[in-house]
């Protein structure tokens, strides 16, 4: 039955909202704990979906899944000390939000009819709602609300690309069912015009969700006003799971022989995103929000290579798995940043590596991960990236893309160096507890690991998520 | 001879113009609530064979669209006692004429796209992108937030009404679960309203710009 993997966080998570915070707590690790379990279970392949026309376990899917599960149950860890350390009103409210969070981020992994993932994007829009009004001020009242109706908004677009997806079926005179396994295999018979439409509309409605940009104008709020471990689960697999909206899409438009209408918008969106992170970086006064831009570069990197195709594809997955890593990593130690000095302006911060020595190192670890230097994954990624687009031929969009990441790192290690090594007189309001510190050290290493030995299952996995997409070598 | 669901139609098309005139919340919302129950009664009209599961659905879909979802906002609105103008960017009767032209453009429009429905009624589609159209334009030409939310509903009665009437392959589980999460989206929406009216003393989404580059 593949369908506890997210009833089971949907249950403790409704749970949570009316039990004490302390068993909240509780609940929370453990639920991450089971998850973790039941994800590894999942890429066993021994749980078999009860309602086989909704849910079932794609090599794609189950990359998104076991990352949000690691990530979910090395976030919950942080999350109990940084709960302890920081004053949040409603702690059951937050608990409660975290774990449905995770339900609805589950689902999107597991769902395969294209309605049913619509439902489930937008129910991670709508359990993480409450997560960024955490605070109750009057700044993360307006982020949520923004949130809430761009994304909304937003999606509402891509449910109407796939109401449009499914009207090319009926042109077309196919009679399938509406999921993406089963429609990629007829895409052939789909009446184009109408599988461009929706592939259009549902690329600008996940998109949004995803932050690419123009229409990204939410996400720098919306992360930087959320309490670190949402910024963390939001950054780092919320995006991804928009993404697989578009991936799933995309898909069908390879099967149907549509990938050269596909990739070159991909590549477009990808690279305005990719250009506007760029030009809000440079001025970032705020560290939470400089990270949230450098999320929108990098999933303007990840549509940028997914759009180029062969070589760039594989780049664009091994991209979305590091950046989730290093990116949720980032956030938490913003966290203990934010925690330590009190303050989100990068010049109220300074000498870290004095101060918060092992933020510190998570911290500057993290920065050199996703700043692309070598070994780092993402340095990899964006690498078979760049070669791909000179295989390809498309020599000005990959000399556009070097040039942003150029852009971006001076913009990212300028204000790295300003929090890592400025003099600062604030007093440190926290002690860096070891369970503030290890999850993100954890994170790292994972991500350092997977550079130099990938398990033969996952690189498999990956070749066989991105062959469809016609990834590969 | 006028289809009955032609009648239907238009009665949603009026709504458009009257929902663009209102200059006050209450009225607007009424107008929402009178459109809801229009769009979702349209499907039992269009080419499916009565069932029963297709006649409750019909049932629940009203109750959603045309009573709970209006009257979540109308509750929002009196419990903060928010009972003002819907503060246009763009003026009544400029907005009025945008929406004759909407929906001018809108029946253009679908003359030149091919659906394989269109024997069914002449209005449907130009309907459904009409509402589109005009959702959107709340959503950019009023800057009370509340307007907006209506804007987003409007918005999601057209995608409701291709939805419905140009596939019929989603199961109602399927568009329930769609139903749901409108709902409980709108529901979130007022309840962010109601702590920005407590916050900021007014929905005005003007000052609603403390974060941004």
């Amino acid at each position: 039955m593949l369908e506890i993997v997210f009833l089971i966080p949907f249950f403790t998570g409704a749970a949570a909202f009316f039990l004490p915070d302390k068993i909240g707590r509780c609940l929370l690790v453990l639920t991450g704990a089971i998850h973790l379990i039941l994800s590894v279970i999942v890429w066993a392949g021994r749980l078999v979906p009860l309602f086989p026309d909704y849910f079932a376990v794609t090599p794609e899917g189950l990359l998104s899944l076991l990352v949000i599960s690691l990530l979910f149950f090395l976030i919950s860890i942080y999350t109990i000390a940084y709960l302890k350390a920081s004053d949040i009103h409603a702690e059951h409210i937050f608990t409660g939000s975290m774990l449905l969070f995770l339900s609805t981020m589950t689902m999107v992994t597991l769902s395969d009819h294209i309605m049913v993932m619509w439902i489930a994007i937008e129910a991670t829009t709508l359990a993480s709602a409450p997560l960024i009004y955490t605070h109750r001020t009057a700044a993360s009242l307006e982020a949520t609300w923004k949130y809430v109706l761009i994304c909304s908004v937003g999606i509402a677009m891509a449910l109407l690309g796939s109401v449009l997806v499914t009207v090319a079926m009926d042109v077309g005179k196919v009679d399938a069912p509406i999921s993406f396994s089963a429609m990629t295999e007829v895409a052939k018979q789909m009446d184009p015009m109408w599988l461009k439409a929706g592939f259009v509309f549902i690329l600008v409605g996940y998109g949004t969700k995803m932050g690419l940009a123009p229409m990204h104008t939410w996400l720098p709020d919306a992360h930087s006003e959320a309490p670190s471990p949402a910024s963390a689960l939001l950054s780092g697999v919320l995006l991804n799971c928009a993404y697989l909206g578009i991936f799933k899409t995309n898909k069908i438009m390879h099967a149907a022989g549509l990938a050269d209408f596909s990739g070159p918008i991909l590549i477009v969106f990808g690279l305005i995103s990719i250009m506007a992170a760029a030009t809000f970086i440079l001025k970032q006064t705020e560290y939470k929000r400089m990270l949230a831009y450098s999320s929108i570069e990098n999933m303007g990197i990840i549509a940028f290579g997914t759009g180029i195709g062969g070589l760039g594809a594989y780049g664009a997955m091994i991209c979305l798995i590091h950046h989730s890593l290093i990116k949720s990593s980032l956030f938490l130690t913003s966290g203990n940043i934010l925690l330590g000095f009190g303050s989100r302006l990068i010049d109220q911060t300074g000498n870290l590596v004095n101060r918060m020595p092992k933020t510190f190192v998570a911290f500057f670890g993290g920065f050199a991960g996703i700043s692309g230097f070598p070994p780092f994954g993402i340095f990899i990624g964006e690498l078979l990236i760049i070669m791909g687009a000179f295989r390809t031929g498309n020599y000005v969009s990959a000399g556009l893309f070097i040039l942003s990441l150029c852009v971006i790192f001076a913009g990212f290690a300028n204000n790295i160096m300003k929090i890592s090594f400025n003099t600062s007189d604030a007093a440190i309001r926290i002690k860096e507890a070891p369970s503030l510190v290890w999850p993100q050290y954890v994170l790292l290493l994972t991500s350092l690991v997977l550079c130099f030995w990938m398990p033969d299952t996952l690189y498999q996995t990956i070749i066989h998520a991105v062959n469809t997409i016609g990834g590969g070598f | 001879m006028i289809h009955p669901v032609d009648t239907i139609l238009s009665l949603a098309l009026l709504s458009i113009l009257f929902s663009f005139g209102s200059s006050r919340l209450p009225g607007l919302i009424k107008v929402m609530a009178f459109q809801g129950v229009v769009v979702s009664i349209v499907p039992l009209f269009v080419g499916h064979e009565m069932s029963t599961g297709s006649v409750i659905f019909t049932i629940v879909t009203l109750t959603i669209r045309g009573i709970i979802i209006p009257g979540c906002i109308y509750l929002a609105i009196k419990r903060v006692a928010i009972g003002r103008e819907v503060e246009p960017i763009v003026g009544y009767h400029a907005s009025i004429l945008a929406g004759l032209l909407l929906i001018v453009g809108a029946t253009f429009a679908s003359h030149h796209i091919d659906v394989p429905y269109s024997s069914v009624s002449a209005l449907l589609l130009p309907t459904a992108i009409a509402l589109l159209g005009a959702g959107m334009f709340l959503l950019m030409a009023r800057r009370n937030a509340i307007a907006m939310v209506l804007g987003y509903i409007m918005m999601e009665n057209g995608i409701y009404l291709v939805g419905t009437s140009f596939s019929m392959r989603a199961r109602h589980i399927v568009e329930f679960g769609i139903l749901l999460d409108v709902l409980a989206g709108v529901m979130i929406m007022a309840v962010i309203l109601q702590n920005i009216k407590q916050t900021f003393d007014d929905v005005d989404t003007a000052r609603l710009r403390t974060l941004k580059e």
